[in-house]
């Protein structure tokens, strides 16, 4: 009996660490939430029930501020997701690969490329808002321009994604690294002795073997991106003309903005974001597995 | 023997994690009943927090019953904090720095407690005692809510050398007009210097407005700028951009300035210690860029002490809370040096504060234009929105006027339903 018992238990025991924090920082917030976005609240006072009335505020009225405001956020930050995630994976992959090519300091490099994904938000952007610098900034002066990236669409978003591909390399190049390792190089050999290119080995070789962690880092790097704030928030401040203004940046500024808080509206529109992610990534998943 | 130690080791874990976790819950800053200890909170996480803590540690040494102890936190993450910790009743600091355009707010929503017995029991704290604006602002519906720290305004930093050069008669009557701003502009561009710079519209704007005549609000509730005084404040800013008289969008104007490229630079008074590192800029500090030289107005904002609502807090904790406001009041000499104008009339009483380029707000104090408008917040974040673009031309005048009062309108309205 005690025996059994202890059986059963031990699993739990061992997942008990991370669904502790899970439930904690994740589960209940995010239940609260979505009741949160069925109500009137301004934190400072008890919620009212008011059932799908924001929804309505945010998806059909057209009347409305927040109607404007999450459908110009949402579009940015689809915009956002759809410029960064290929660029994100294509560069990550392409400095793996050259670096499992071993070339001379592929160590040195490894830790360049993976160093700025130790960095702060705050810190990327106010380098790179010198980097940028209309004036002053070497990109500028090197290439002898005069853009405003701060404010001169499509320059901005250009330069967002830069910043945001610079960030982030690191994450999905170690991930792709170490895939490469694992590959058995009896492949590649026997495609040399069918005579196969490097461009024939890449697609149906390497491409094929790291068809799991390929579909994980897409995954990853969408939920990630689609989360996208810091950047617009400190770069752009949203502009020029609100093309930047990224849903979180109204989710944010509605709920603990200087003004009374507007948690209801607020909410509703991080659940909606929040099922866009959910669709996306479960298409991508669908689509990604399905292929073979 | 193996399975059992795995049990125990991530039994182990799993307890230490808990643990972990209920401690988040319970921070130092508890303050219990008997403590004789004043937690302090306030949003000086910059360089002032230094200033502030040598004013605690004086005060300190001055050895009150209760002492205090400085907690600074970023104001985002405060304001954050404190309707959740207002509503638990637990670790609520004793006295919270908050700024003035969110007291009106929380004493609505209760979460500051009103003053009035403590300050009559104090009997020192008075109205004639501080500047009039920063004192209005703690005052609703009879009751005072806050006792100022201080007020900051946004001014206009000139370059001394380049204003001798281009336009030595700006400054006779000590106001620098628009037209001046032009005329110096004509002759300074040739040099390729600028004669204004754009720094943070919102608070140029809400100046400006204020001095041809708007009003933020007409009845206090509803939002009323989108009117014709709105309307030529931006159209004669960008005019200035159009011209040339003013920097282009993208360029840096604190890089301008400092780098004597630059004659005007509105910025806040709390700027002013960053330039006191360039030894070979010679500047001065003027009230903002006027329409009309007859009335003055610089935005200005005020730190405010205020008491979060707390129901373990004592009569005689109260009293020494009072006591450090009221010691703060006169001894703020340190706090001018942190770039601020201390609210307490008494610094104008010292020689050293006369001297420093911000007394002359103290001294002109009805220039000094404080924000009680209730629906302040959503006023501000919309037109963050659009006066940099109306400026430099990215979005028409009229339209970002319009979508700017909309938006504080449909936010009153989302928040008149809670």
């Amino acid at each position: 009996m005690y025996n059994k018992k202890n059986k059963n238990l031990t699993p739990y025991a061992f997942i008990a660490p991370h669904l502790i924090l899970f439930i904690i920082f994740f589960a209940i917030p995010a239940v609260f939430g979505i009741f949160i976005s069925f109500t009137n609240w301004n934190i400072m006072s008890s919620p009212k029930w008011v059932g799908f009335q924001n929804y309505y505020e945010i998806l059909l009225n057209k009347d409305s501020t927040f109607y404007m405001q999450f459908h110009n956020g949402l579009k940015n930050t689809v915009m956002f997701v759809i410029f960064t995630v290929p660029v994100s994976i294509i560069t990550a992959l392409s400095v793996a690969l050259a670096l499992n090519a071993k070339p001379k300091g592929n160590k040195f490099f490894q830790s360049l490329f993976y160093l700025p994904s130790l960095l702060s938000i705050s810190s990327v952007i106010l380098t790179w808002h010198f980097l940028f610098n209309r004036n002053l900034g070497p990109i500028n002066n090197i290439f002898n321009l005069k853009i405003n990236w701060y404010g001169q669409q499509p320059f901005t978003w250009i330069a967002i994604v830069i910043i945001t591909v610079w960030w982030g390399i690191g994450g999905n190049m170690v991930i792709y690294q170490a895939a490469l390792a694992s590959i058995p190089k009896e492949l590649y050999e026997a495609a040399d002795l069918d005579g196969a290119g490097a461009i024939i080995k890449f697609f149906k070789i390497t491409l094929p073997s790291m068809k799991n962690q390929l579909t994980y880092t897409v995954i990853m790097t969408t939920i990630a991106q689609f989360n996208i704030y810091g950047q617009p928030l400190m770069f752009s401040k949203g502009g020029p003309k609100g093309s930047t203004y990224v849903l979180l940046m109204y989710i944010r500024q509605l709920a603990f903005g200087s003004g009374e808080s507007i948690a209801g509206l607020a909410s509703a529109m991080a659940v909606m974001l929040g099922l866009c992610i959910i669709s996306v990534s479960s298409l991508q998943f669908f689509l990604l597995r399905n292929n073979d | 023997m193996n399975r059992k130690l795995k049990v125990i080791v991530s039994c182990a874990l799993a307890i230490m994690m808990i643990a972990s976790l209920v401690g988040c819950g319970s921070t130092t800053t508890s303050s219990k009943k008997d403590s004789k200890e004043i937690i302090f909170w306030s949003v000086f996480t910059g360089p002032d927090g230094e200033n502030m803590n040598r004013m605690i540690e004086e005060y300190n040494n001055t050895n009150p019953e209760y002492k205090v102890k400085h907690r600074p936190i970023q104001a985002d993450e405060m304001y954050q904090r404190i309707p959740t910790m207002v509503s638990s009743g637990k670790d609520i600091p004793d006295l919270t720095i908050v700024h003035a355009e969110r007291v009106a707010l929380f004493a609505e929503n209760e979460m500051i407690m009103p003053l009035d017995s403590y300050i009559d029991k104090n009997g020192t704290i008075k109205q004639e005692n501080y500047v009039t604006s920063g004192w209005n602002i703690g005052g609703l519906n009879g009751s005072r809510y806050s006792i100022p720290l201080d007020v900051h305004s946004f001014v206009t930093y000139y370059n001394k050398d380049l204003l001798a050069k281009y336009g030595p008669n700006v400054l006779d009557d000590n106001v620098i007009t628009l037209d001046e701003i032009r005329e110096v502009g004509e002759l300074s561009k040739k040099d390729e210097i600028t004669s204004m710079g754009i720094t943070w519209m919102r608070v140029k704007f809400l100046s400006w407005y204020e001095q041809l005549g708007g009003k933020l609000s007409e009845d206090g509730t509803n939002p009323s700028f989108n009117n014709p005084q709105a309307e030529k404040v931006l159209d004669d800013i960008k005019g200035l951009v159009t011209n040339g008289y003013a920097n282009q969008d993208g360029e840096d104007t604190g890089q301008l300035f400092r780098s004597g490229q630059l004659v005007f630079w509105p910025e806040g008074i709390w700027m002013q210690n960053s330039l006191k590192e360039i030894k070979d800029l010679n500047w001065g500090m003027a009230h903002l860029v006027t329409f009309d030289p007859a009335k003055k107005v610089n935005w200005t904002s005020s730190h405010q002490f205020t008491m979060l609502k707390n129901p373990s807090m004592t009569d005689e904790k109260a009293e020494g809370i009072m006591n450090f406001i009221n010691w703060i009041g006169e001894n703020s000499l340190e706090w001018a040096k942190a770039g601020q104008v201390p609210a307490s009339l008494k610094i104008l009483e010292n020689e050293e504060f006369n001297k420093m380029p911000h007394a002359f707000l103290l001294k002109e104090q009805e220039s000094l234009s404080i924000s009680g408008y209730k629906y302040f917040g959503f006023a501000a974040e919309a037109l963050d929105k659009i006066v940099w673009e109306t400026v430099f031309d990215k979005m028409d005048i009229k339209e970002g006027l319009e979508q700017a009062e909309k938006e504080t309108l449909d936010r009153i309205a989302a928040s008149k339903k809670q």
